[in-house]
């Protein structure tokens, strides 16, 4: 079999000392600010991107999807000790986690959580490896057209099926969009939107905005925000024992969780966050009964954990195969492998197949590291969670500012990392998402660039995106999702003004 | 707060039309092109435009119903803000450590009653890490202090 044999040579990779290092320190550094509420994946994936251009490609990519998949395990821990999601995904772990913390079986949902969360993701690693290699295949038959159409759709479907306001949503798509377009013309050479500053030829330091927008936004929203506080629950090793009853009632929601974070991570713009609400949704809509929920149901963690960590690891199926990020961590990861001039897409996987299979590999690794991070030193993350926020915003900005700094040696680029955290603040008081600006910022190039050479090769006939079959068919569906946001909007609007109506 | 316009959306949306506007407009600078051989100036413009169409949309019907009034956290914001300046500036001219302490100092203020001491031991040890792990550990070309006006 031809996937065994790639999968050897792929842990072969993997199990280099240097790649193990990495795996080790992306893990570690995912648990450690998923633990940590105020500072998320992305903000540290952002931070350290400039780190990764002085290690080689696979290593890099090992380390930062290590921190993405880590910080969904560290995420529940805050979430059931303390009330406080440390991750936007682990949100739902609070509203049965904390209940069963308070009945004192702290330890055992912590235990829990880590279980089903290996479970979750295992499953989404074999969905990865089996599905990964034919959608490349699939893809390989693209043209320009079919790209342009496939960017679009996921765009808008990052925009519409993310959190808030569709309209909202797709209105930060179109600033991302444009922020992309600041720099050198490809085609042409034309300077746009760089007011002749020299450092802006190049568009705008991803790293800095990233840092920006998710870093400096979010420190200034949470130092009101979060108050660290002592966990009273003693978590002993003998208090991490599930009984088996947990055990039984866990397997098939984990199952089933697992299934619905595997379809939703799959999705372009859904994601972990959007993977774990709704199987916390379908666990109790299948429960008999569903008064128990928020009472410290054991099913209301199990299988949204699960969700989360295998959405985290299907959403490297649309990033690595088909170049298209599926949230704003993906976007990042993306711009990682473009810095290291590799360029993603279908011929990854055949041109690239160490860095491939040597990062599903690394899956595997990063998961089992996970799980010992997790289970015996659970203590450790615990008393992390001490740690008051007034020591540790300064740090994050300080590991901010060098790290943009680091990247081209430019003081202008820490300018502008002040310029987008005000910019974010600003977004973030009126409630629109920094996410769906940022894909838009990392696929307009693209986006511009596929247009131009469809339009070039149909000889400027637009109709060229219907008769494509491929091409056609992500137009339908970018279709149908904006008239289903159109028509959910008009919904709201109206229950909003009969709310309004009857309260006057 | 409770307001009597729904000002997120006022405020988003006509942020979004200026920006759209000037955005469009600064395109017309670059060449148009053809639909078949697009310049430079295809699709910003286009891109403009849309901000625009839905910078409108955000913001008419907003003027139709209540809302809140966003409230910015201000001390937060500016002392992050001055922090972050404050590094930017000082950093090429006297290296990593003055920048450092400058940076975490500004930084206490975002608190409502900053610790001296606790500011003073934070900024003495973030300098330090920052010169083991940046400059020493990862040899990231910036000196730990210098003098260059």
């Amino acid at each position: 079999m031809d996937m065994f044999a790639n999968l050897a040579m792929g842990f072969g990779e993997a199990f280099a000392p240097q790649n193990l290092l990495y795996c080790f320190i992306g893990v570690f550094l995912g648990t450690f600010v998923g633990v940590l509420p105020g500072i998320g994946g992305l903000a540290t994936i952002s931070m350290l991107l400039p780190l990764t251009f002085y290690v080689p490609p696979t290593a890099a990519i090992i380390m930062l999807a290590g921190i993405y998949y880590g910080a969904q395990y560290g995420g529940s821990t805050a979430s059931i000790l303390m009330n406080l999601p440390g991750t936007p995904a682990a949100a739902v772990a609070c509203l049965d986690g904390y209940p069963m913390a308070q009945k004192g079986r702290a330890g055992v949902a912590l235990a829990m959580t880590t279980i089903a969360s290996f479970v979750g993701a295992s499953l989404g690693i074999i969905i990865l490896t089996a599905f990964s290699p034919l959608l490349a295949g699939v893809a390989l038959s693209f043209g320009p057209a079919d790209y342009f159409a496939m960017m679009l759709l996921g765009l808008v479907a990052a925009a519409t099926l993310a959190h808030g306001s569709p309209v909202k949503g797709i209105a930060m798509v179109l600033v991302g969009l444009a922020l992309g377009m600041v720099g050198t013309d490809v085609q042409t050479g034309q300077q746009r939107f760089t007011f002749d500053i020299p450092q802006l030829a190049d568009g705008i330091s991803l790293v800095a905005l990233a840092m920006g927008l998710f870093g400096v936004a979010e420190v200034i929203g949470s130092i009101n925000r979060i108050k660290a506080g002592r966990s009273q629950h003693k978590i002993t090793m003998r208090s991490l024992m599930p009984t088996g009853k947990d055990m039984k009632d866990s397997t098939l929601p984990m199952l089933r969780g697992t299934g619905v974070g595997a379809i939703f991570g799959a999705l372009p713009g859904a994601g972990a966050t959007i993977a774990s609400f709704m199987s916390y949704a379908v666990e109790k809509k299948v429960a008999r009964d569903p008064s128990r929920f928020g009472k410290g149901a054991i099913e209301g963690i199990t299988s949204p954990e699960s969700a989360n960590n295998a959405a985290s690891q299907t959403a490297f199926i649309p990033t690595l195969t088909l170049g298209i990020p599926g949230d704003a961590t993906m976007a990042l990861m993306l711009g990682a492998l473009i810095i290291q001039g590799i360029q993603p897409g279908p011929r990854l996987v055949t041109e690239h197949p160490e860095l491939f299979w040597g990062l599903i590999a690394s899956f595997w690794i990063g998961n089992v590291m996970l799980v010992i991070l997790n289970l015996p030193l659970i203590g450790l993350w615990v008393k992390m969670l001490s740690i008051p926020y007034r020591i540790l915003y300064p740090a994050i900005l300080m590991f901010i500012c060098i790290g943009v700094y680091s990247v081209n040696n430019s003081a202008f680029d820490v300018l502008l990392v002040m310029i987008f955290g005000v910019f974010g603040y600003v977004m973030a008081l009126l409630k629109f998402e920094p996410a769906p600006l940022l894909l838009g910022f990392i696929l307009g190039p693209l986006m511009e660039e596929h247009l131009r050479r469809a339009m070039l090769l149909s000889r400027g006939d637009a109709m060229v995106f219907l008769e494509r079959p491929i091409s056609a068919g992500f137009l339908a569906v970018t279709a149908a999702l904006l008239v289903w946001a159109a028509v959910a909007l008009m919904r709201q609007n109206r229950a909003r003004q009969r709310a309004a109506a009857l309260a006057e | 707060m409770k307001a009597t316009r729904d000002f997120e959306d006022i405020i988003g949306g006509a942020l979004m039309i200026a920006g759209g506007t000037w955005f469009a407009l600064y395109s017309l600078n670059y060449n148009m092109g053809t639909l078949r051989r697009m310049g430079p100036a295809y699709f910003p413009l286009s891109i403009g435009v849309l901000v625009v169409a839905f910078g409108l949309i955000i913001l008419v019907p907003a003027l139709f119903r209540a809302g809140t009034l966003p409230r910015p956290e201000w001390r937060p914001f500016l002392a992050i803000c001055i922090a972050v300046l404050g590094f930017a500036l000082l950093v090429d001219r006297f290296g990593l450590i003055p920048a450092v302490l400058l940076l975490t100092a500004l930084a206490a203020f975002a608190e409502r009653n900053p610790s001296l001491r606790l500011t003073l031991v934070l900024a003495a040890s973030l300098a330090a890490i920052a010169v083991l792990v940046f400059t020493m550990g990862l040899g990231i070309p910036i000196p730990a202090y210098r003098w260059s006006l």
